[in-house]
């Protein structure tokens, strides 16, 4: 959640038409240049999607750049990692914070993954 | 090592170097294992078969179940799952085991976000346990004791693996100075609204509320 609060904040500053619901819901357009690219490479690399994870790979490198397939990998690779760290410690979301989030919250489903620890 | 061959994208050095610099980490003594029985876990959580290592450890399945739950379906972990191995085996071993497992499964990500083949546990460097552990901290209400803070320091109860977890966010995702920034961007590469496309949409298929 809090890099879906990021994420927001930065296609503020960058003037992007950003539609949050795009992140749970592919049929979305999301309003960041090569989003689209990036949510179906994380979505076949994840194997979520049925893509085959090479034509991922292509798109975004045919709508961004190599470097950004490069940055794409990693950043996937970093939250791969952060998130079992999370899960792992069950380091706690403020309630404050949930409630402060409550629209996106609600306009990505996120209840669902609100567990008890 | 690390040559990232048949990547389809230009590697970063910076990368390269993390990695390599982690590898070798992960090689050596922790704080609660060798070396070899860190390399040992690695190579068993790619398998599914850590229940059957820890086990010939004289620990819990409970803490090789963790490990393989971990690097497969972390969606799966909860707090009765890691209490469970805790519990038992105590906080500092399976702390090390959160680390050294969610460090593999980041740099194994990248290997799959490229479509290339993993890099091959690497050698494991002798020497005894470091049992370098830092004193007085309690779970509060985490899973495991950490002190208080965000993300970045749930692992300090083991400073080494603490330190090289956050080794990787600066190459991999961005340092705490660009993260500052809502107007970041790697030239060439990603800028951060992307960088966080990326992101929300992993923690997402994660089932990650974090």
């Amino acid at each position: 959640m809090s890099h879906v609060h990021a994420l927001r904040a930065s296609a503020q500053a960058f003037a992007y038409p950003l539609d949050i619901r795009a992140i749970s819901d592919p049929a979305v357009p999301i309003g960041v240049p090569g989003g689209t690219a990036l949510l179906g490479f994380v979505d076949a690399v994840m194997g979520t999607s049925g893509e085959p994870a090479d034509d991922a790979r292509a798109r975004v490198v045919d709508e961004l750049d190599e470097a950004s397939l490069f940055d794409a990998a990693t950043v996937y690779g970093n939250f791969e990692m952060m998130n079992r760290v999370a899960e792992a410690t069950g380091i706690p979301i403020p309630k404050p914070v949930i409630d402060r989030e409550r629209e996106t919250v609600e306009a990505l489903g996120l209840d669902r993954f609100l567990k008890m620890h | 090592m690390f040559d990232f061959a048949g990547s389809p994208a230009p590697v970063r050095s910076d990368v390269v170097y993390a990695y390599r610099s982690v590898w070798r980490h992960l090689a050596g003594p922790g704080p609660t294992l060798t070396g070899d029985q860190r390399v040992g876990l690695m190579q068993s959580a790619r398998d599914r078969s850590s229940k059957r290592l820890t086990e010939s450890w004289g620990h819990s399945t409970e803490l090789g179940a963790l490990a393989d739950t971990l690097y497969h379906t972390p969606k799966d972990v909860d707090g009765t799952m890691v209490r469970a191995a805790a519990d038992v085996d105590g906080d500092p071993m399976t702390v090390e085991v959160i680390a050294v497992v969610s460090i593999l499964s980041s740099i194994d990500g990248t290997h799959r976000g490229l479509g290339i083949d993993l890099e091959p546990v690497p050698d494991p460097r002798p020497g005894v346990p470091t049992e370098h552990i830092a004193e007085g901290l309690k779970r509060r209400r985490l899973h495991i004791a950490a002190p208080p803070g965000p993300i970045p320091f749930t692992l300090d109860l083991l400073p080494s693996e603490g330190a090289a977890f956050q080794s990787l966010f600066g190459p991999q995702y961005m340092t705490g100075r660009e993260m500052a920034l809502d107007t970041f961007r790697r030239d060439p590469g990603l800028d951060r609204a992307q960088i966080e496309v990326v992101s929300a949409r992993t923690s997402m298929h994660n089932e990650c509320f974090y």
